[in-house]
């Protein structure tokens, strides 16, 4: 297969596979917010005076840890029922929801970890320590980011199934590896340029830090 | 802080067992439908002339048609749904289709899980789609070959265990399409109905299908399991027996140019023979059913079972656990199988991980020219998704391997490999972050082979944690079809219908086996302590 019709494929299929990188990150977004809010609450309970409470949120930080993501999204999809009725309506309970539920069970673990130790250098007024928090969320972002590509064995329509999709319907499988690769690129562009900023952000907040230290 | 109370151990266990969910089944489903005002029907995109994708990309063939009259006949709208071969039961289970229409074949092991519709609207067996010379003559010539198969389908189990077939279960008929294609197994175990339109495709031209066709079953119409006797049931079913009697089923037949079939022939005979009292002898009786003669002869199983089996039965029939892994030698065998590849998946990816990621680092430290090239392709590997990078290599790169070398590649390595790399490449960066803090603290410190201990050690926790990690991912080569638990659970549930019991054990295995792994590296972690490795 030439690489002008490689080129020529990739373009006429461009649109399809941003859409479904969209949902990528519209996933991890939602992901990311469900854990951040239960993280954060466990984070909280971590600093609590009484030994108990922070028992119970160290335990069910624990249990979070210990559950693996892939085989919770089957979990999941499998016993999640699609439609439900309240009050008289039918509802749905779409696949790429029940990702987002599945990622952010990792999440609740990263932010519960986190941002205790935030929690902490803020009541010290070590502001900026704690501020150290944001980039080190981003960069786990990028990561979920990276994990929803999952998403696409329960036949959520993000970029990895539509990468099946486009492939099923040029129909040619040399177009196999440059359609995967494509794929890759988004993710790549994405997030080496946030990586990297972070990374940036992060050096400057610890040269801060040790700065006040000194 | 990782747990090391037995007490914080049985909470953990405790509240993922209390996570099995329970479902309420919503009222009447003819109801939902009107009330919906559309009737969804699951029906295949990839099974021409059956069910496939048109060039307007709409789902079209003999099946739609089908569906397209009952919704004329409920007086509702249609929408279509493609399902596959793995999820058309658990789409109707969970309830996101109402009809399922979509080349299934009435076992009595559906009829737990589903309500299948009687009369049956078509039928097709067992047969193989092989490369040119594969010089088969006999089903015995296949037995302990690879063979390829797709997930779902009623025969696999019979004829694995029929013709002792080393068979290897894949997602989707493209992806068995691919193996078969790039040499991956001898043969592809397959629906008849499906060989006929695979060899009319020019690209096929040069297979064939040498064998006759094995455990012939009549196609069956489905919905949930919990509408058996509603008057959905009783509605498709008059539906069905009257497609049957106008001969309806073969115009549809010929429309799709499928050559004619006996099955339906023979049907329409049956259906329009009258009796000696002059009444046709497919009527419904009093007591609503369709008479014997009339009906799928279905064998029933034998209740008197002994030891486990008995056992896992009743546990059946009391509390409504339906343990196939405990009582069924078939189904217990593919799980231990999938449990000891599972587990040599996360042994495979915890040596392979730091196989890279030390090797990664001595480069990078020991080879300055190189280290440029070594952080840039760490930071690449870190920012491919690790399913991505999988698919890439086994489809991708695999398919140019054979086609130009004939080389293929086992499944579990390449998922292996590509986890591996994955973590190894993040590992890299934490071993080059330690040897950073090293030379801070001693001036003159280099990484080399036998320094290396130390750093592993100070980055302990932080390599740990990535190890956890793909342990925990190990799963995504049932992606690729490597037989391990996840492969093998959810090939059970499509064979049994018991999503809930095994889901929830196939969770716990997982949960356990996280927490064995975790509980191994604290050991060596107090061990090290306690000889003073600093």
């Amino acid at each position: 297969m030439a690489f002008a019709e490689i080129v020529q494929i990739l373009m006429v299929w461009t649109p399809f596979l941003l859409e479904g990188f969209v949902w990528n990150i519209l996933i991890s977004l939602v992901a990311m917010t469900i854990g951040t809010v239960i993280g954060a609450v466990l984070a909280r309970m971590r600093l609590s005076e009484r030994r108990m409470v922070a028992g119970v949120s160290l335990t069910l930080t624990e249990l979070t840890r210990n559950i693996p993501t892939f085989v919770f999204l089957f979990y999941l999809a499998f016993l999640i029922p699609v439609e439900f009725e309240f009050a008289g309506r039918l509802y749905l309970f779409p696949a790429w929801f029940k990702a987002s539920l599945a990622l952010s069970v990792a999440v609740v673990g990263f932010v519960s970890d986190n941002l205790s130790v935030a929690w902490r250098h803020w009541r010290n007024h070590d502001r900026l320590a704690a501020l150290l928090f944001v980039p080190n969320w981003t960069t786990y972002l990028l990561i979920i980011v990276m994990a929803s590509s999952t998403a696409s064995v329960i036949g959520v329509g993000e970029i990895v199934s539509r990468c099946n999709v486009v492939i099923a319907a040029v129909g040619s499988d040399e177009a196999m590896l440059w359609i995967y690769m494509y794929a890759i690129c988004y993710f790549f562009l994405l997030c080496f340029p946030l990586n990297w900023a972070m990374g940036r952000v992060k050096q400057r907040l610890l040269a801060h830090v040790h700065r006040a230290a000194v | 802080m990782m747990v090391n109370r037995p007490w914080l151990r049985m909470v953990c266990v405790g509240v993922l067992l209390a996570l099995a969910l329970g479902q309420e089944a919503l009222a009447s489903r003819l109801d939902l439908i009107q009330k919906r005002g559309t009737l969804i029907v699951g029906i295949k995109s990839d099974y021409p002339p059956f069910g496939m994708l048109n060039a307007e990309g709409q789902l079209v063939g003999f099946e739609a048609d089908l569906a397209a009259d009952l919704a004329r006949r409920l007086g509702v709208q249609l929408q279509l749904v493609a399902v596959t071969s793995t999820n058309r039961l658990q789409k109707l289970e969970e309830g996101s289709v109402d009809v399922v229409i979509a080349t299934l074949g009435d076992t009595p092991q559906r009829r737990q899980i589903a309500t299948l519709i009687e009369p049956s609207y078509y039928a097709s067996g067992a047969a193989i789609i092989a490369p040119p010379n594969a010089h088969l003559s006999n089903w015995s010539d296949l037995r302990g070959k690879k063979v390829c198969a797709t997930q779902g389908a009623y025969f696999n189990r019979a004829m694995t265990q029929r013709f002792l077939l080393d068979l290897q279960i894949f997602n989707g008929t493209r992806d068995t399409k691919l193996a078969l294609r790039d040499g991956r197994c001898a043969a592809w175990l397959y629906d008849d109905t499906g060989i006929v339109g695979l060899l009319s495709d020019p690209e096929w031209g040069s297979y064939e299908s040498p064998l006759p066709s094995m455990m012939v079953s009549p196609w069956a119409m489905a919905i949930a399991a919990q509408e058996r006797g509603s008057p959905l049931e009783r509605t498709l079913s008059d539906i069905v027996a009257d497609w049957h009697r106008s001969g309806w089923l073969m115009n549809v037949e010929k429309r799709w140019g499928i050559k004619p079939s006996q099955f339906l022939a023979d049907t329409h005979n049956l259906w329009t023979r009258t009796g000696s009292d002059g009444n046709p002898v497919c009527t419904r009786q009093a007591n609503g059913d369709w008479p014997a003669a009339c009906r799928n002869k279905l064998l029933l199983s034998s209740t008197d079972v002994t030891g486990l089996y008995h056992f896992g039965l009743l546990l059946k029939e009391r509390a409504g656990l339906d343990l196939t892994i405990l009582y069924d030698v078939y189904d217990r065998d593919l799980f231990l199988a999938g449990l000891w590849m599972t587990l040599q998946l996360m042994l495979g990816s915890i040596v392979g991980s730091l196989l890279v990621g030390c090797l990664g680092a001595l480069v990078a430290e020991g080879l300055p020219w190189l280290r440029g090239l070594v952080r840039l392709t760490s930071a690449l590997g870190r920012m491919t998704p690790p399913l991505l990078l999988i698919y890439l290599v086994f489809f991708g790169v695999g398919h140019i391997m054979v086609s130009h070398y004939g080389w293929t590649f086992d499944g579990a390595m390449i998922a292996v490999s590509c986890l591996s790399l994955y973590t190894g490449c993040a590992i890299v960066f934490t071993l080059l972050e330690a040897t950073a803090v090293l030379k801070h603290q001693e001036p003159g410190f280099t990484l080399s082979w036998r320094r290396l201990p130390r750093v592993l050690r100070l980055a302990y926790a932080a390599v740990v944690a990535s190890l956890i990690n793909v342990v925990k991912a190990t799963g995504m080569a049932s992606a690729i079809a490597v037989p391990e638990l996840i492969s093998a659970s959810t090939a059970i549930v499509a064979e049994q219908g018991n999503p809930a019991v095994m889901m929830n054990v196939l969770m716990l295995i997982y949960f356990l086996l996280v927490m064995l792994v975790m509980q191994i590296f604290n050991a060596i972690e107090r061990r090290m302590i306690r000889h003073g490795v600093r």
